[in-house]
């Protein structure tokens, strides 16, 4: 009798399950791909829109020269940095605002105010507080990283589910450990869809920074090759910077669903 | 401590100045150690404020409510409550549901393991202790919330319409295993519901509330022989009756609810 109680979801067979789902996925860019390739030197000229295999070549050549590597360590340095400084920052206060009013309060201002502003118009400000390098680009991804985190955690802590909290409370779970017993664990899903949220805007505002105020990373790769006329290269460095973010949302997502079992 | 519950004019008021409500007035009721009590009420009567304030949930605004003679002072693990939507912690397995009020009572894990493993096997639930909630049906889930909360052995059990959301071949499977466990394991048992016949088939006494505010109206006692199979038991003159004395009771407030 047990058994049959079991509920198993339905399954609806896809036919693009599989490998032929992943090629399916990719054909819009290959397309992409292919009519740059006709386009650049015909409709375009080559110097302006370089075609996508002079564009490879240039990859291949940024990382054999090893030019592209201090530039790719000093990004990926700042995202990381930015990314885990937003994440703590943002767990703690999404939660504490969700559990005392006088936090909620003096924070809400801040949040509502900085909430609708792009971060990196904060890019000049950061600049003259904090002067060309690391240091602007870290507070300018932090910046942008922040909300969504502090957003995602404080809605989930606010709607825990209240007989979860009082089930715990009479199985003898005091106040203080009902926040790491029950909070915390209830709150995990929506935390990792802020990061999830929040992992593209870290790119985004990294590149804008560092396009300003930088003397080295991705951004000012971009600039450099930009200005020196080299653009197989500044197309080269795009992809690679875009490659990256595509790969850490990716890799982000594989964790969650690896973390979210019981979800 | 055998588990009995004093109540004694006992008021609830939700809101003030024009918010004002009174879910429950004056409310008198004494429940022995080891009985089985039904409540059954109209919709909005108040028979679940009663039981979350038996549970320590809510605060009282008049009156006394008492445990083995002791005022209710908040939650407390001499009392346990089972929901309708069965609040099972999503992020633990079964078993570890079963462990959670074990844990905190921090007995040893060997011997939390062998309890938790007794009661999920009591509640059928074998082979399922590594599932989490989400693979479980609405039965099932139902019978965790059981065993988690029989696993760390209240005296008094408080349920909240627990089987309200199960078909009825389900909810009549749970009812029987119900009453065994509250013959095997000599618990206090206070059951909200709304169905009249599950509240006959499974308690000694069914009190009936009153609507807005909530009080007792009667109190109907039940002498049914439970150690038979359900067909003997629901086919036995003392169950009609009963049943229909409860229903007649009850349908006297639905009326005054259509006509004030």
């Amino acid at each position: 009798m047990a058994t049959n109680e079991l509920w198993t979801p339905e399954r609806i067979p896809d036919p693009f399950a599989g490998v032929a789902k992943l090629l399916f996925d990719w054909i819009p860019l290959l397309l992409l791909v292919l009519g740059w390739e006709v386009v650049s030197g015909r409709a375009v000229s080559e110097s302006v829109l370089p075609p996508p295999t002079a564009v490879a070549a240039a990859t291949v050549d940024l990382f054999a020269t090893g030019e592209v590597v201090p530039h790719l360590a000093v990004s990926l340095l700042r995202v990381g940095v930015g990314l885990s400084l937003s994440i703590v920052v943002g767990v703690l206060l999404g939660i504490g605002m969700s559990q005392s009013e006088a936090v909620e309060n003096f924070f809400d201002v801040f949040l509502s105010l900085i909430y609708p502003l792009p971060k990196t118009a904060l890019v000049p400000l950061a600049l003259l507080w904090l002067g060309i390098g690391t240091k602007t680009a870290v507070l300018i991804v932090f910046l942008a990283c922040l909300l969504p985190i502090v957003m995602n955690a404080n809605n989930a802590a606010e709607n825990v589910d209240r007989n979860l909290i009082r089930s715990a409370r009479m199985m003898g779970t005091s106040d203080r450990r009902l926040f790491w017993k029950v909070v915390i664990p209830a709150t995990i899903p929506e935390i990792l869809t802020g990061i999830r949220q929040a992992i593209p805007f870290a790119f985004i505002s990294l590149i804008s920074a560092e396009l300003i105020a930088s003397e080295q990373g991705m951004g000012r790769l971009i600039r450099d090759a930009g200005s020196l006329g080299r653009y197989p290269a500044m197309f080269a460095t795009i992809v690679i910077i875009s490659a990256v973010a595509y790969t850490a949302v990716y890799g982000f997502e594989q964790v969650r669903e690896r973390v979210l079992v019981w979800t | 401590m055998d588990g009995s519950i004093g109540i004694s004019n006992l008021e609830k008021v939700y809101g003030e100045g024009t918010e004002r409500t009174k879910a429950i007035d004056d409310l008198s009721f004494d429940i022995d150690g080891g009985e089985f009590v039904s409540v059954v009420g109209p919709s909005g009567c108040g028979k679940s404020t009663l039981l979350y304030i038996i549970a320590g949930f809510l605060d009282i605004t008049d009156g006394t409510v008492s445990v083995d003679g002791t005022p209710i002072d908040g939650p407390g693990t001499d009392r346990g409550v089972v929901f309708q939507d069965y609040a099972l912690f999503p992020w633990r397995t079964v078993k570890e549901n079963v462990l959670y009020g074990l844990e905190e009572a921090g007995v040893p894990d060997e011997e939390a393991d062998a309890t938790a493993q007794r009661f999920i096997d009591m509640m059928d639930l074998s082979g399922f202790e590594n599932k989490y909630p989400k693979e479980l049906s609405g039965g099932m889930k139902q019978r965790v919330a059981l065993a988690r909360t029989l696993a760390y052995d209240p005296k008094i059990l408080l349920m909240d319409e627990p089987f309200g959301a199960l078909d009825q071949p389900l909810r009549e499977t749970l009812q029987d295993q119900l009453i065994d466990i509250w013959g095997d394991l000599d618990k206090t048992v206070v059951f909200i519901t709304h169905d009249v016949e599950e509240a006959v088939y499974l308690s000694e006494r069914v009190m009936i509330m009153t609507r807005h505010p909530g009080t007792k109206k009667t109190v109907t006692e039940v002498d049914l022989d439970r150690s038979g199979p359900r067909e003997d038991i629901v086919t036995s003159d003392e169950f009609t009756r009963k049943k229909n004395e409860v229903w007649r009771s009850l349908r006297e407030e639905t009326k005054s609810e259509v006509q004030p």
